[in-house]
């Protein structure tokens, strides 16, 4: 048979085929799980949902130059970026705090977004790089963990619900997925920490700070940091610590959210201003940042 | 993931920097594009047509384009028409590829015999056109093989006027005059002032003499253009698209120009 | 290669975004929404044409504003509204807000590696009656929120915003405080203010004002009596109700 004939030729069998494929044409974005009650996030229950891939030579290349506004500042879409998460292990359970900016560029896209993601009643995790990432794999992470609730009559471990993100998110390895996250809870060990990131970086660990504010975060942790903290001191550090990267870092600051989580689950303690938290500190009588700075000082007083 | 924090929550280079040894201050840049091989896509026009003008006026709607399809600078067939009618109320007119348009007017001609075989009573006016078209283009781009043309869709649909665009992107607008190309930067502020406060006034003659005197304008000013062209008309009475015209030019302001290459005064 | 870029062949590739101006907006009342857009459409320099709509009704109780990439926009707002019908053809009823909004989400992550170049702006009535404004990224992180701009004139309409829904950088008066929610005229007002300020500031704003209004059930539309260009879009009794407000922008 002469393929090639057969390929561009406008009559015969082929070409009649050819042109119904072409009419018919499959949209393979409409699944059967679209209809009804699955229409939501129903529609992954049955594994990883597809994902439209532009029909270009290297994908990566194409979303970088397009969604990457770091390598390229004029580029059109811009996702929400940078932040500041903290999360460490004391002998009283956890603390997570963040901060609450995003940015598209140098543009605040919000102050007021929520970067502890409540995975369910015992896990938390945090949001740093792609906010759509983080949002959406630790959402389907919270459903994964329900069905191995409901299929082992038990709570799902925080190394294996870390290890199931971090195996996910490794499966896009190299395809533009941008998340640095720490899943944060309580299980049978006791308190647990484990970074997780798009890389597919997992570790255990006591504590860690990710994001754009991270090293000013470091700073104020490690100096203040050991396992014997109290509740209080705890939850002060975490929120001490999210202040100086709020106020030393442009891609972090607005607001400081703050998580206490233990034995019977997490807590949300509270939202802080970072403004506030300089002028009048979390009780009102004393600011992190300008009262010990400028309290009592004149020219007949001078800083020692 | 990095710890440099300027790098933070951006999409990852993983061809670039791998080991996250450059320097903080710069940045990784954007300006590469992967050499695309196998097969061959429309990545640019070849031989295009340049300005395809639209109006509404009182009947119906007009729509004219010139006769020409160019090679890069070279004016390559100068006798082609870029006016199609699709069915009995519909009438499109295509700037850009002319491979591209021949193709979508096989297709529309195809699916305009389906829908006549079919014998259900339906036809196909220019709503169901432009919709057509404005999928297929989108589809097209989305599978980044793109059908390199600006269309204008017109004609009548149950006693009311039709105009709409669409383009290799698959964006669509409607107003009550439209050009395509060159001509919406220099024929259409033309159209709007003639047109667009009330078609219902442009009698028929009204209406071609709005044309014309665009299609000279864009054939002073536009290097792709040609002085011979062609109008469709669609009104209640169908699709007519005329023989191709003649423009009267003059060109006598010509020698008046100054300030053109090595004319100094 | 030292400056950053690489040493690999080079071939212009086809570009498939555009971007098409206008501004859309949000603000969320106690129990009622507001959504409102521009109607200018525009491509580089170039008005292509002053009436395209940017806000769709999606249920008796729900508006999406879409901004960016028309294309990408109108087929977005049409594969939504064909995912709302057939939740109705199997439940019988609207898909509540906060499902739409998580529908979105989803929706829109699916194009994560090919995204959709619009930014979402989602607003109606909640289950409890409540109004409520979601906004979302191109790639679905989504928020709820009292009040949101995106688009063009973000820069110059969010800010005001800040100031006069959120009184950032406000002091109350002594002994008094700021109104967590304002009335629905103070709203309507803030909302024409910040077109008609963005249209005199950015050039892709302008031509046409689309206002839609949802009121939660049993709420008195007094309020709207006095607004013109108004129209109704309810259609069914007992229920909330949506009105459409369409005012003109200069077209300069």
């Amino acid at each position: 048979m002469n393929s090639f004939a057969d390929r561009f030729s406008t009559t015969g069998t082929a070409a009649e085929l050819r042109r119904i494929k072409e009419y018919v044409a499959e949209d393979e974005e409409v699944a059967d799980s679209m209809w009804g009650s699955e229409a939501g996030f129903g529609a992954m229950a049955h594994g990883a949902p597809n994902f439209m891939v532009p029909d270009v030579p290297d994908p990566a290349a194409f979303l970088r130059l397009h969604t990457d506004d770091h390598a390229d500042p004029s580029c059109r879409i811009k996702i929400k970026h940078g932040t500041t998460t903290l999360a460490f292990r004391y002998k009283g359970g956890v603390v997570v705090a963040v901060d609450s900016r995003a940015t598209a560029g140098s543009y605040v896209a919000s102050g007021t977004v929520k970067k502890v993601i409540e995975i369910n009643p015992y896990l938390l995790g945090t949001m740093a790089g792609g906010a759509a990432d983080c949002q959406y794999w630790e959402t389907y992470l919270g459903m994964q963990c329900r069905l191995h609730e409901l299929r082992n009559r038990e709570r799902i471990s925080v190394a294996a619900a870390s290890k199931y993100l971090s195996n996910l998110v490794y499966g896009y390895k190299g395809m533009g997925l941008s998340m640095g996250t720490m899943i944060c809870g309580w299980d049978k060990t006791g308190p647990a920490i484990f970074y997780v990131d798009s890389d597919g970086t997992r570790l255990k660990g006591d504590l860690f700070s990710v994001g754009s504010g991270s090293t000013f975060a470091y700073g104020v942790l490690d100096q203040g940091y050991h396992w014997d903290l109290t509740d209080d001191e705890a939850l002060e550090l975490g929120r001490r610590s999210i202040y100086a990267a709020g106020h030393r870092d442009a891609f972090s600051g607005n607001t400081i959210n703050l998580y206490h989580v233990q034995q019977q689950g997490w807590k949300f303690i509270g939202n802080y201003d970072v403004s506030e938290m300089h002028y009048n500190g979390p009780t009102g009588t004393q600011g992190y940042g300008y009262s010990i700075r400028t309290e009592g000082r004149s020219s007949a007083n001078p800083p020692a | 993931m990095d710890h440099f924090p300027t790098n933070w929550g951006r999409p990852r280079d993983e061809l670039y920097d791998q080991y996250n040894t450059f320097p903080l201050h710069q940045r990784p840049a954007n300006h590469t594009e992967t050499f695309s091989g196998g097969v061959q896509r429309t990545q640019q026009p070849i031989v295009t047509g340049t300005s395809v003008l639209a109006i509404q006026y009182k009947d119906g709607i007009m729509m004219a384009a010139d006769n020409l399809a160019s090679y890069g600078s070279l004016a390559r067939f100068k006798d082609i028409t870029r006016l199609h009618a699709v069915g009995d109320s519909t009438v499109i007119g295509a700037s850009g590829d002319m491979s591209d348009f021949q193709y979508i007017q096989r297709v529309l001609d195809d699916i305009i015999t389906d829908e006549f075989t079919a014998g259900d009573g339906n036809s196909l006016g220019p709503a169901e056109i432009h919709e057509f078209l404005a999928r297929r283009m989108y589809a097209r781009r989305s599978k980044m093989n793109p059908l390199w043309n600006a269309l204008l869709v017109g004609g009548i649909q149950n006693g009311k006027r039709f105009l709409a665009f669409v383009d290799l992107l698959g964006t669509t607008y409607t107003a009550p005059s439209l050009a395509t190309g060159y001509g919406a930067h220099i024929a259409l502020p033309i159209l709007r002032e003639a047109v667009d406060p009330n078609p219902d006034a442009i009698t028929e003659d009204a209406a071609r003499e709005i044309l014309r005197n665009c299609m000279r304008v864009l054939f002073y000013r536009d290097a792709r253009s040609l002085d011979k062209y062609q109008i469709a008309t669609v009104t209640e009475a169908g699709v007519s698209i005329s023989d191709t015209q003649k423009l009267d030019t003059n060109w006598d302001f010509a020698d008046k120009i100054r300030g053109y290459g090595a004319q100094t005064q | 290669m030292p400056d950053g870029s690489f040493e690999r062949p080079q071939q212009r590739q086809f570009n498939p975004y555009s971007e098409n101006g206008g501004t859309i907006l949000a603000i969320a009342g106690a129990d009622f929404s507001v959504i409102a857009g521009d109607t200018r459409q525009s491509e580089g320099y170039s008005i292509q044409t002053r009436y395209a709509p940017k806000v769709f009704r999606l249920t008796e109780r729900a508006v999406l504003a879409v901004n960016g990439f028309a294309a990408d926009g109108n087929m977005f707002v049409k594969k939504v509204k064909q995912r709302l019908e057939w939740y109705r053809h199997a439940h019988a009823k609207d898909m509540p807000l906060r499902a739409i909004a998580r529908l979105i989400q989803t929706m829109l992550y699916a194009q994560r590696f090919f995204p959709y170049y619009v930014y979402n702006i989602l607003g109606g009535i909640e289950e409890d009656g409540t109004g409520a404004v979601y906004s979302f990224d191109p790639v679905g992180s989504y928020e709820r929120e009292a009040c949101r701009a995106a688009g063009a004139a973000q820069s110059l309409v969010q800010p005001f915003l800040d100031n006069q829904i959120y009184f950032k950088n406000q002091t109350p008066a002594p002994g008094t405080n700021h109104p967590t929610h304002l009335p629905l005229p103070d709203v309507l007002s803030i909302v024409i203010d910040s077109f008609t300020s963005a249209t005199e500031r950015h050039i892709e704003v302008g031509d046409g004002l689309e206002i839609y209004v949802v009121l939660a059930k049993g709420r008195s539309t007094q309020e709207l009596a006095s607004i013109g260009g108004l129209q109704e879009l309810t259609t069914r009794a007992e229920g909330d109700r949506m009105f459409v407000v369409r005012r003109d922008l200069k077209k300069d």
